[in-house]
């Protein structure tokens, strides 16, 4: 996890948590679990584009 | 986008999951309508209900595998030949038709061997066949599972998740995820107390720079696939 989703994670609970309404709290930890799967897809295409662009037998 | 949700449940106010879904209404684009509120059916009144709404859900708990009978009156009376294939007109063309559905069971015992041994989508069959009539477009279909049995983290979860199967673009896929969320972020920063909306307005502006930083690697992703096929 980068600096910026770490941040991003702990801004969206503490936000989740000031909510009083149950219906508020729950879109914005819905939309933490969002980020995190931003996060993650990332990651995962990040992964991708080393691993094709890693071609010894193109050299 | 609007939303037709149409209601079996002969014990509506009694029932605590149908009253949560309720208050997890999305507070726009949505219509909500109980079928056993009414002893017939305005028919002129609920087809036009039908053909306004670009999205109709049918919402009911699972009677001995099917819906409640109220269901069956109310496609008896509105759901008349001419009106959905009859005349070839087929008003309910591309609309969408889901069906969110309660079980007293668990997930795990809608499946071949399993304790129902029959799945959901099989159960669901007929109303699939009635979209397929209608030329309408079919819904994944929502489950909600023993409702009583979740827990607080689980029932935050399932207010979003019914939230967006009423409201969000089909199919499911990230990108429309994002677009959802993208687009009732606002209100929702300004629905947050003075001192929070600042740091709303950064998340905002964070997942928005996630969701281009994503695009971008998808763009270079299909460059580097293209160049591999040749």
């Amino acid at each position: 996890m980068t600096d910026n989703q770490a941040w991003l994670h702990q801004q969206l609970q503490t936000v989740a948590q000031h909510q009083t309404k149950f219906t508020d709290r729950a879109f914005w930890v819905a939309l933490d679990h969002l980020a995190a799967e931003q996060a993650q897809r990332q990651d995962q295409l990040q992964g991708e584009i080393d691993g094709r662009t890693w071609r010894p037998d193109k050299w | 986008m609007q939303t037709l949700v149409l209601v079996a449940h002969p014990h509506l106010a009694d029932s605590t999951t149908q009253q949560f879904f309720k208050a997890s209404l999305p507070a726009t684009g949505v219509t909500y309508e109980s079928l056993d509120a009414q002893e017939t059916y305005a028919v002129d009144r609920e087809q036009a209900a039908l053909r306004q709404a670009d999205r109709i859900i049918l919402q009911f708990p699972l009677y001995w595998y099917a819906a409640p009978a109220s269901l069956a009156r109310w496609e008896a009376a509105v759901l008349t030949r001419t009106f959905v294939y009859g005349d070839r007109r087929y008003p309910l063309a591309d609309k969408e038709l889901g069906v969110v559905v309660t079980t007293g069971m668990p997930a795990q015992a809608f499946r071949r061997g399993g304790l129902e041994n029959v799945t959901i989508d099989t159960l669901m069959a007929p109303l699939a066949a009635l979209a397929h009539r209608a030329h309408m477009t079919w819904l994944p279909t929502m489950a909600v599972h023993q409702f009583n049995y979740l827990d607080e983290t689980q029932k935050l979860q399932l207010v979003v998740a019914y939230q967006r199967y009423l409201t969000q673009s089909a199919p499911d896929t990230l990108a429309n995820r994002q677009a959802w969320f993208a687009a009732r972020l606002p209100a929702m920063v300004a629905k947050l107390a003075p001192k929070d909306r600042a740091i709303g307005k950064l998340i905002t502006a964070t997942l928005t720079q996630q969701a281009d930083e994503l695009e971008a690697l998808m763009a270079t992703l299909a460059m580097i696939k293209e160049q591999d096929d040749d």
